[in-house]
């Protein structure tokens, strides 16, 4: 318990006045030679328990009323979730949760998750902690960075809203490592969040180390400062896919359109949803209909018009409590070249993939392939290729090769490794050949196939690929820690996405998210290996799809999602978006909006960043979840409630006040003297003579 | 008689007001001499009690003639027989009865009581004897008639002194034994012991078919026990003192109190005693005086 007027607690030994009263009272009685022994000493005997815990209660209440007293002087400070302070801490770090939807409000008071968050921060601050070092570590940055002033809490760029997702374990981390680094002495540290999965990744494999550190920190107190969802009828609205084309009526903007009900109305009938289309600064306004939890408008088409040959746009719902996830940005531009780049030495499939990756689907869309030998690796344009076949023997990892594959990747392009006829070479991404299984004669048998994501997904209209109409004959199995699309009923794998390292921190992660598709084929479009060619259709779709996810790398016109590394790769990124007032605040990258990067003449780049899908799940850790996360660390976990008043630190004068009246109220009722009648008759008058 | 100034206790203007008083036994007294009271033996007296046939060896002189000439047949006329009246004092010098202002303790309040009983005894020509004591000192004056017993019964009265825990019940007990004949028998005591002995001390001397009285001496603020503030209890008889605060106990003590005075009433009731509760307060002349009448069958139901 903190004290606003702490040096007033010198007082508090007045409480034992009463005792000392009642000390010297004892001793100032006066003798008396006494005749009738007996009686006094029945009557003691009598009254021996009862009296005495009644005068100890009565002392207790003595020393109770006025130590309240002299609490209630001291200004004492508890927590409104019944004093958890426990006393004043030499450091208190604030790990803020930033990610989108931290931002739904309360619509009566207009305060966000985090505005609400941050106000109690503040208030506990200024109250609890005003000697203390304040250290505050946001989900956005993770940067820690030193608080001199509570106020400056709420103005800081480091706490201002994000379109970004957090990742908590991380925060985390870097407290503890900041506690490591820095002898903080005793450290509260505050867990601002809405506890959504998606930002506390229950399966993340950094809650073991972390549970092991804060249970081994004695001095480390763990608040979580929560805010559980608000019950409402909350829409969301996400923009994928965008594509310009040029068709004979002119050039149209193409784009999966989604809007997701949230809250009760989900389950309601049909709701029809005034929808802002902004394009270029032109809004217009166009009624959907939604029925059932969700609203999708694959291919949604939008007129451009003449002068509207590239540019930017954003989609907009009515406001309701959740800004964060009323809009979403898109941009588009003249399509890029999409290129492939196939370094094999294997004429024959080579021009198999060539003539795959060179067919065009879209008349607006020029696809380029090109074969090059492993002896001519240097004459791969990195800046330009999508899509990157690779059928060598894999570079050592601390080749140049090898970084310049990993660079690849790390700019979100794809890259395919196909296996070499003969040596596998080395160990990169964690993938390493091994040996080739199957003869020409007999086809091996397909088990079973990924259907739901990946390059043999289902098409659209929920068709599968034929994928059982292929044969394969050799394949070369490989190992690493990948994603199976493919299986044949031996069990090994012919097509996976390999799953790179898994980074740490943020910066890496966000790259992680922005990087492109690894995929391992063991197969070869060739007759001798497989039908793949001869087959085209799913070996063309394959083709186009990883083709497709590289291929938003090297556009022009860009979609991300929203984080510090975002922009990282585009120079003078400037915001085209209007009204987004604190971006510029904000470090790059972590607002949601449109985004123009220009580093020549001709050197145009447009970013459309927008929080992450997974921002819009709203999932939450139940209890048990977050029991078994932080088993075995002292943490206390507060509710709270968005937009309501009250304080993480509150004073409790009153309290101690009404404290002291009932302790004195039952000491009256202590002291009364017994029944009026049994007191006053005396036994002379019952015995006189 | 002279008057001594030890002998303060006796007050002549209370005496020359009492003497007017008869001490009287309430049941027949066995005398050795004659007196006013009555004796269970017939005897001499004017007082008639009844006829009965002559039997050889009866003394002719109490012959009635007159029933002869009547009726030829010999009775003999019985008359009462008076004698005189044995009072033994038992006086509790335990160091209880020093309670109370120097000058004006309880066993001030038992001599000025016992003297004037004694006085007005000797001076009805019966005989005083004294029994008191406290545990460890014992006083026994058997009783004599005559001027020089009463003074020496009245020296002693005055050299009493409180001390010691109390004896009475010790006291009673041998005053039972070795008082042979029928006596009136005084206690004069604040009765601060349990009740039981008590009850067994007085049915000992009901059982020797003594009349006994009781003078239970009290003082207000040991019934009512009005203290307000605490205090250190120092017993008078020894025993170890006691701190307490009255204002928690006083209920207690005073429920003590009844239940201890219930019983003492119980006992005197069941063992005919005439018992005499007396407050310091009170005038003892006046206690006195209603003793006295409520003895004498004339005065009886005034007194009472």
């Amino acid at each position: 318990m903190s004290f606003l007027q702490p040096i007033l607690l010198i007082g508090l030994p007045l409480a034992l006045l009463p005792v000392f009263i009642h000390l010297i009272n004892q001793h100032r009685h006066r003798t008396l030679r006494w005749a009738a022994m007996m009686f006094l000493l029945d009557a003691k005997k009598m009254t021996k328990g009862l009296a005495r815990l009644r005068q100890i209660l009565i002392l207790a209440m003595r020393v109770l009323a006025i130590a309240t007293l002299v609490f209630a002087a001291s200004r004492p400070l508890a927590g409104g979730w019944g004093g958890f302070a426990g006393g004043k801490a030499d450091t208190l770090v604030i790990l803020l949760d930033r990610s989108a939807s931290m931002e739904q409000q309360n619509l009566e008071t207009g305060e966000s998750k985090r505005s609400t968050a941050l106000a109690r921060l503040t208030d506990l601050i200024e109250k609890t902690a005003s000697g203390s070092e304040i250290i505050l570590i946001d989900s956005a940055t993770l940067d820690p960075v030193r608080i001199t002033d509570a106020d400056a809490l709420r103005d800081l760029p480091a706490t201002a809203p994000t379109a970004t997702s957090a990742d908590i374990p991380a925060m985390l981390q870097k407290a503890v490592d900041f506690l490591v680094t820095n002898a903080s002495g005793r450290t509260d540290i505050w867990v601002a969040s809405d506890l959504h999965q998606n930002d506390w990744k229950p399966g993340s494999g950094q809650w073991q180390a972390l549970r092991s550190d804060l249970a081994a920190r004695e001095s480390v107190r763990l608040f979580l400062l929560t805010f559980p969802s608000i019950e409402s009828n909350n829409l969301s609205v996400t923009v994928s896919g965008v594509k310009r084309r040029r068709t004979p009526e002119g050039l149209r903007l193409v784009m999966d359109l989604a809007i997701r009900r949230q809250g009760p109305a989900a389950e309601a009938g049909d709701q029809t949803v005034p929808v802002e289309i902004t394009l270029n600064g032109t809004r217009t306004v166009e009624e959907m209909t939604i029925s059932g939890p969700e609203l999708v408008h694959l291919g949604h088409t939008i007129e451009l018009g003449s002068g509207n040959e590239l540019g930017w746009g954003r989609i907009d719902l009515p406001a309701d409590d959740n800004p964060a996830d009323n809009h979403a940005f898109f941009v588009f531009d003249e399509p890029a070249t999409r290129q492939t780049v196939i370094v094999s030495d294997d004429p024959l499939t080579a021009e198999a993939i060539r003539a795959a990756a060179s067919a065009s689907i879209d008349p607006g869309v020029t696809h380029e392939a090109t074969v090059i030998a492993t002896t001519d690796i240097a004459r791969i344009s990195w800046e330009d290729t999508a899509l990157l076949f690779w059928q060598a023997p894999l570079p050592a990892p601390d080749s140049s090769t090898a970084t310049l594959l990993q660079q690849h990747i790390a700019a979100g392009r794809s890259l395919v490794l196909l296996p070499p006829a003969d040596d596998g070479g080395a160990e990169v991404f964690g993938v390493k050949w091994g040996d080739w299984i199957g003869d020409s004669g007999s086809p091996l048998k397909v088990n079973w196939w990924r259907t739901e994501s990946g390059l043999l997904a289902n098409t659209r209209n929920g068709a599968p690929l034929p994928v059982a109409e292929l044969s394969f004959f050799k394949t070369r199995l490989f190992s690493g820690e990948t994603q199976s699309l493919l299986k044949l009923e031996s069990g090994e794998s012919v097509f996976s996405r390999v799953i790179p390292d898994a980074p740490s921190g943020n910066e890496d992660s966000a790259a992680a998210t922005s990087a492109g598709d690894l995929y391992a084929w063991g197969t070869l479009p060739r007759t001798d290996h497989s039908s793949l060619a001869t087959e085209g259709v799913v070996f063309f779709v394959m083709t186009h799809r990883a083709l497709e996810e590289g291929a938003n790398a090297v556009s022009r016109a860009q979609a991300r999602e929203a984080g510090l590394a975002a922009l990282s790769g585009f120079p003078k990124a400037e915001s085209l978006s209007l009204g987004q007032e604190t971006d510029s605040l904000l470090a790059p990258g972590l607002a949601a909006g449109a985004y123009a990067s220009r580093t020549g003449e001709d050197d145009r780049r447009l970013i459309a960043l927008n929080r992450p899908a997974s921002e819009d799940d709203n999932r939450v850790l139940n209890p048990e979840a977050l029991e078994n996360l932080l088993a075995g660390v002292d943490y206390r976990q507060i509710n709270d409630e968005v937009g309501s008043g009250a304080s993480l630190a509150s004073e409790v004068w009153r309290a101690f006040l009404i404290a002291m009246a009932l302790a004195l109220i039952a000491e009256a009722a202590l002291c009364l003297p017994p029944k009026p009648e049994e007191e006053s008759t005396p036994v002379t008058r019952a015995f006189s003579p | 008689m002279t008057r001594d100034s030890s002998r303060d206790f006796l007050d002549p203007a209370v005496l020359g007001k009492l003497l007017g008083l008869q001490l009287n036994a309430r049941s027949p007294m066995m005398g050795n001499v004659s007196g006013r009271h009555r004796s269970p033996v017939r005897g001499s007296a004017i007082e008639f009690a009844q006829y009965r046939k002559y039997v050889q060896g009866d003394d002719t002189r109490r012959l009635d003639w007159r029933t002869w000439g009547r009726t030829d047949r010999y009775y003999i006329k019985e008359f009462e027989a008076d004698t005189n009246l044995r009072l033994c004092l038992i006086v509790d010098t335990s160091g209880s009865m020093g309670y109370g202002e120097t000058g004006a303790t309880r066993l001030d309040y038992a001599r000025r009581l016992s003297g004037t009983l004694a006085y007005l005894a000797g001076q009805q020509g019966d005989a005083i004897g004294l029994y008191s004591g406290a545990v460890g000192f014992q006083r026994e004056t058997p009783p004599r008639r005559g001027p020089q017993h009463l003074g020496l019964v009245l020296d002693q009265i005055a050299k009493l002194r409180a001390g010691g825990e109390t004896g009475l019940i010790k006291a009673i007990h041998e005053a039972a034994e070795k008082i042979q004949q029928r006596a009136l028998i005084v206690i004069v005591s604040d009765l601060l012991v349990h009740p039981e002995p008590l009850r067994e001390a007085f049915q000992h001397l009901r059982f020797r078919k003594h009349d006994v009285s009781v003078f239970h001496l009290l003082d207000r603020q040991e019934i009512d026990f009005t203290f307000d503030r605490p205090t250190r209890f120092i017993d008078l008889e020894g025993g170890p003192s006691l701190l307490a605060d009255p204002t928690l106990i006083q209920r207690r003590y005073r429920e003590a109190v009844k239940e201890y005075l219930d019983t003492i009433n119980d006992i005197v009731n069941h063992s005919a005693v005439d018992y005499h509760r007396t407050f310091l307060d009170e005038a003892y002349d006046q206690v006195l005086a209603r003793f006295l009448m409520g003895r004498n069958p004339k005065t009886a139901r005034t007194a009472r």
